[in-house]
């Protein structure tokens, strides 16, 4: 809501500096935006009687206008003639600057006259569209004055954000009552009187069928109304507040309406058929060009204003082009009314149509203004446009006054700050809220343009308002309880710092899929959008590895060729009958891995991942994780594995298809993994166990066995472990070796081996038994031969 | 050996020995001459052994004398040590030496999102005033977004949420704001309830600076016997010092939520220029949080008896945070994943 500061001072008197003003009002819950000054680029323009008009020498369509600016006598070349000697314009010399033109204006010749400046169309004012016409003053004012303190053009407007409950303070006069409890000034209604309700006028019926939808309606006829420019001021005004000027009869309904918040619409008398009007729900297939040219399909759902034929208005939302009124029409039917809150919402929202009507009647207009606004309406129409007051038919009637009770314990209870029932009477007076202390409590009449307060809480802010939020002190409630992270929390960071300390960027990135990526991975099902924003999201991704491989393409084309990234999110898959969110946690490892000299040159691979998860199951203090079959797409079917936790597989790891590597632009192998974090995070263990430390030193062994190159290391290693038992300290693979001399398909395994126990040293016997033990097991298990000790 | 041949013996060996040690210029070399000085077969251990064959008389004084020739030997040894450790430590410096402004070899570098450290940061300074961490699903249903939380059906609110819908049966969406795990919380927990709630959201908004369909939100929820506006106030102002430093001032002023009631806005004193107004605050003031009592409806909706409790929320959006934190002029880098942008905001957390 856009206020002019000079609109609002007719109603209240505000002593503020603008800046001050607009601090109070955003602490008392009316939140200025910012404060604008619409002809900030207006300067130099005065105020200047015109002498003389003649034709210029030397072009038809010129003339040649000579005005008295005050100090001196100038000549101006004109492109229009409305003005006539005697008559005041505004005149702008050489230097000065105009909203409407780009550049500060210089002495130029125009077809062999020189042309001092020129004199000003409303539009070049920046007040209206109006360009036809050069603006002709309607007050006195000296020449040499300053123009733009003449027109009013000085105005300071507060942009205002309307909290989404507050109905009331979409006019000015809602904003001045705001302003009158916050300063104490005086309210003032100027211009406005009671409705003269004159005799129905003769032919006009009014019936409304749908009464709930529309408790009220105010139709009055004003005959005789004769089109033109509406006054200067209000113009001004209207184009402060943010709504273009266009003639006096359509800019009397918005000013009437931006004045008291009160939505009003005038139909071309002559136009309806009829002439009565009825107020129904649309029939089914029913059309209406609304008065945007666009035709529009109205819904069973929706309430239209009709004639005896057809519908000539969307209720609350926009007029038809029918009955539109035009600089022709003469008679008048001026519609007041309220309409049901949520239905214009419905039907505002379904023809996807905004309009400032519906944004008050959504919100709820005061049942009791409608008379009021009709009135000013129709003092405005008779002022501007010569229109006379016919009469009118009120149908329905406003609702009794809501009360609500509040209890002054209970404000101070939830403020925080000790009221007394008198104090509580008087906040909630300064806002214009009636209130009678009663037994048990108080009993506020709740005003009826304060549709947002229904409830006990609903008054006790508004004393909090009323009495100031400043007042309330700071305070620490007395909380008997240890703040923290549950144990799986926790863990979840640690997962998070797990990587991070392993040297991969975190990064987030948004869990939409483009249709060609959300079969990403072919065993999980995608949730498409309903309501997409674009192609980009047309659902929600089954993984994060899309995202990371995104964020990789992105490194690699910036030369960061070293990529090491880790996301932790949640994942949406559908299930049978319910959709599954999962969160995951999934690393990106490709390019070299280093990227600065003395950096490692090695390219990252599928190990890189591996024991990136050992790390984290390792550093999670989860026991029992294995590999175990090729997963499938999107993986590389030679390089990747199945992650298992005791047996229940949790996710993947290895390298992607170079496939997918390729369609991300990545030149590389593409190491990654992708692990669910609930599994994960559930495995980890309990707090570790001491185990003894000895203080022996160990019997060493290397051994190496030649075995089938296709079985798995990670096999072999578990047998070793099973098989060296307690006396095996330490186990470690140290040299895998294929090739000549081995025989083709046979592979070398070399193991560096550590025996050591914690109460003594052992001896050479018990060590050659051990190794023979676990040669044997090797051979039994997998025909590995014992090659060298 | 009688005992003029046991001087005279000494007398050689001290002069040769001092000599070898003296003019040793290595510690191999001095380790040598210390052996064939001092050592098992040294002239003065050979005389020492053939003690036995000295007149009586004479072995008290043969004796001192080989006493003082190896005390002798050893103090040369140990001085010529000394002055040749002296020169090999010298040498060092140009025997053995390296540019040290070469790059060192870092473990890979690797760090936190700047949305995970400032979130965590929001978080703790809660958990250490005694509130635990609560959490809820993203995709969520119209209920626990919307219904519950006091937001009327077809109520202009709901408008402008600018809901993204799944394409699945049920009424489901993806949240909008962290508020549904209030209501989670508050079903599932008697009071007193203090708890912080971190999550991802989503708004069906078109990527720009200042806006993105995913955006990261914590809020508090208190609810106890006699909790007050005041309380809150003092709670976020307890925050905002642990957040932004101890000199924190925090302003409250009417705002409207659907799912409070007195609604609030809070400001906190511009942490960028310490309140005295700048480019980024204007008046020296930054709007950082909304936040009010929580409705009763809420109460009436979990089954919570709104007479005997009152209770506080507020909320506010990380990202704004970090933007403001560490001066980032777009929205849209913290979802890129360039590593050139991590880097420069990595924290350890
Ligand atoms: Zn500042």
């Amino acid at each position: 809501m856009r206020v002019p500061l000079g609109w609002l001072g007719e109603f209240v008197t505000v002593a503020l500096a603008p800046e001050d003003l607009a601090e109070r009002m955003t602490m008392h819950g009316l939140p200025v935006d910012r404060i604008v000054r619409p002809w900030e680029g207006l300067s130099g323009v005065v105020v200047a009687r015109v002498l003389e008009v003649r034709d210029h020498p030397g072009a038809d369509r010129l003339c040649v206008a000579r005005v008295d600016a005050g100090s001196e006598e100038r000549e101006v070349v004109v492109g229009v003639r409305n003005m006539g000697s005697g008559d005041l314009v505004p005149y702008a010399p050489p230097g000065a600057t105009l909203p409407g033109v780009d550049a500060p204006l210089e002495r130029r010749e125009i077809r062999g006259v020189a042309s001092e400046g020129m004199l000003c169309s409303p539009k070049e004012l920046g007040i209206s569209g109006d360009h036809d016409r050069i603006l002709v003053l309607e007050d006195a004012a000296d020449p040499g004055s300053d123009a733009a303190a003449t027109i009013g053009l000085g105005e300071v407007v507060l942009d205002i954000e309307v909290l989404a409950n507050r109905a009331d303070l979409l006019s000015i006069l809602g904003v001045a009552r705001e302003v009158a409890a916050m300063t104490g000034e005086d309210l003032r209604l100027p211009g406005i009187s009671a409705s003269e309700a004159g005799p129905a006028p003769i032919g006009v019926t009014v019936e409304v069928a749908d009464p709930d939808r529309c408790p009220r309606y105010l139709a009055t006829v004003v005959r005789g109304v004769t089109a033109g420019s509406s006054p200067l001021r209000a113009q001004v005004r209207l184009t402060a507040a943010g709504m273009r000027p266009r003639w006096n009869v359509v800019d009397a309904t918005n000013y009437a309406m931006l004045e008291l918040g009160q939505p009003l619409h005038a139909f071309d008398l002559d136009r309806l058929a009829g002439p009565g009007i009825v107020v129904r729900r649309a029939s089914p297939g029913e059309r209406l060009v609304t008065l945007d040219d666009v035709e529009r399909r109205l819904a069973e759902d929706d309430l239209v204003i009709a004639d005896r034929e057809r519908a000539v208005a969307v209720a609350g939302v926009i007029g038809g082009a029918d009955t539109e009124v035009s600089e022709e029409t003469r008679d008048i039917l001026l519609e007041a009314a309220v309409f049901e809150p949520r239905g214009v919402f419905r039907t505002s929202r379904r023809l996807g149509l905004r309009t400032e009507a519906s944004m008050r009647f959504d919100r709820g207009v005061d049942p009791e203004a409608v008379a009021e606004a009709a009135a000013r309406a129709t003092a405005l129409l008779a002022e501007w446009a010569g229109g006379k007051g016919a009469g009118s038919v009120d149908v329905g009637e406003p609702p009794g006054r809501r009360t609500v009770a509040i209890r002054p314990e209970r404000a101070s209870a939830l403020l925080g700050v000790e009221l007394t029932a008198s104090e509580v009477r008087e906040a909630l007076g300064r806002l214009r809220i009636p209130a009678r202390e009663e037994a048990g409590g108080i009993v506020a009449e709740i005003p009826p343009y304060r549709v947002d307060v229904t409830r006990e809480v609903d008054l006790v802010e508004e004393v909090g308002r009323s009495v100031g939020y400043g007042l309330v002190p700071s305070t620490l409630p007395g909380i008997r309880q240890a703040g923290g992270l549950s144990p799986e929390q926790r863990l979840r960071r640690r997962l998070a710092d797990l990587l991070a300390g392993a040297g991969l960027w975190e990064t987030y990135s948004f869990p939409f899929a483009a249709d060609e990526d959300l079969p990403f991975v072919p065993g999980r099902e995608p949730i498409r959008m309903a309501n997409p924003i674009s192609a980009d999201d047309a659902g929600l991704q089954t993984s994060l590895l899309p995202g990371l491989l995104r964020a990789a393409q992105r490194n690699v084309a910036q030369r960061t060729t070293s990529v090491r990234l880790f996301e932790i999110a949640a994942t949406f898959r559908a299930g049978h009958p319910d959709p599954v969110e999962e969160e995951r946690v999934a690393a990106l490892l490709t390019g070299p891995v280093g990227q600065e000299w003395p950096a490692e040159r090695r390219e990252h691979d599928v190990l890189d991942a591996t024991g990136l998860v050992e790390h984290v199951v390792d550093g999670l203090g989860a026991a029992g994780m294995g590999l175990g079959e090729v997963p499938g797409p999107p993986w590389h079917p030679g390089r990747s594995a199945v992650v298992t936790i005791a047996g229940e597989p949790i996710g993947e790891v290895g390298e992607l298809h170079p496939r997918v590597s390729r369609r991300f632009d990545l030149p590389g192998r593409v190491a990654a993994f992708e692990l669910r974090v609930g599994p994960l995070v559930a495995a980890a263990g309990e707090a570790p166990r001491y185990r003894d430390i000895s203080r022996f030193p160990p019997v060493h062994r290397d051994v190496a066995f030649v075995l089938d190159a296709s079985v798995p290391a990670g096999d072999v290693r578990a047998a070793l472990a099973e098989a060296g038992g307690d006396l095996l300290d330490r186990g470690v693979l140290f040299d895998v070796f294929e090739g000549a001399p081995l025989p083709q398909g046979k592979r070398s395994l070399a193991f560096s081996l550590d025996f050591r126990v914690p109460d003594r040293t052992l001896t050479d016997p018990e060590v050659e038994d051990r190794v023979r033990a676990i040669a044997e097991r090797l051979r039994g298990e997998f025909g590995a031969e014992l090659r060298a000790g | 050996m009688n005992d003029v041949q046991a001087m005279e013996r000494l007398g050689e060996a001290r002069g040769q020995g001092l000599a070898a040690i003296e003019t040793a210029s290595s510690l191999e070399e001095l380790r040598a001459a210390e052996v064939a000085a001092l050592g098992r077969r040294s002239p003065v251990a050979e005389v020492q052994r053939s003690l036995g064959t000295i007149d009586l008389a004479d072995r008290p004084r043969i004796g001192r004398e080989v006493n003082r020739v190896f005390e002798d030997l050893r103090a040369a040894v140990a001085a010529r040590r000394v002055a040749l450790e002296a020169e090999a430590e010298a040498d060092v410096a140009l025997t053995d030496r390296i540019d040290v402004t070469l790059p060192g070899r870092r473990p890979p570098p690797g760090g936190l999102h700047p949305l995970t450290s400032t979130m965590r940061a929001v978080v703790d300074a809660f958990i250490s005033l005694g509130y635990r961490v609560s959490e809820g699903p993203e995709l969520e249903t119209e209920w626990y977004n919307f219904d519950a939380l006091n937001f009327p059906p077809d109520h202009p609110a709901r408008l402008t949420q600018d809901t993204l819908y799944p394409d699945v049966p049920g009424d489901l969406l993806l949240r909008t704001h962290t508020s549904p795990v209030q209501i989670r919380t508050m079903e599932a927990q008697e009071p007193p309830i203090y708890v912080v709630i971190p999550g991802r959201c989503f708004r069906r908004d078109t990527p720009d600076a200042t806006h993105l369909p995913v955006f990261q939100q914590v809020e508090i929820l208190a609810v106890d016997e006699g909790l007050s506006l005041a309380d809150m106030k003092g709670t976020l102002e307890a925050w905002a010092r642990a957040m932004f430093g101890p000199d924190q001032r925090v302003r409250i002023y009417p705002d409207y939520f659907p799912f409070v009631e007195p609604g609030a806005g809070l400001d906190v004193s511009c942490f960028l220029c310490g309140g005295r107004g700048c480019r980024v605050c204007g008046n020296g003031w930054i709007e950082l949080l909304g936040a009010g009592m929580v409705h009763p409806a809420l109460f009436e909706n979990t089954g919570i008896d709104p007479e005997r409790y009152s209770g506080f929320a507020a909320g506010l959006g990380i990202e704004r945070v970090a933007m403001l934190l560490h001066g980032v002029p777009d929205i849209r880098m913290f979802y890129e994943g360039d590593v050139r942008f991590l880097s420069q905001l990595a924290r350890s957390a």
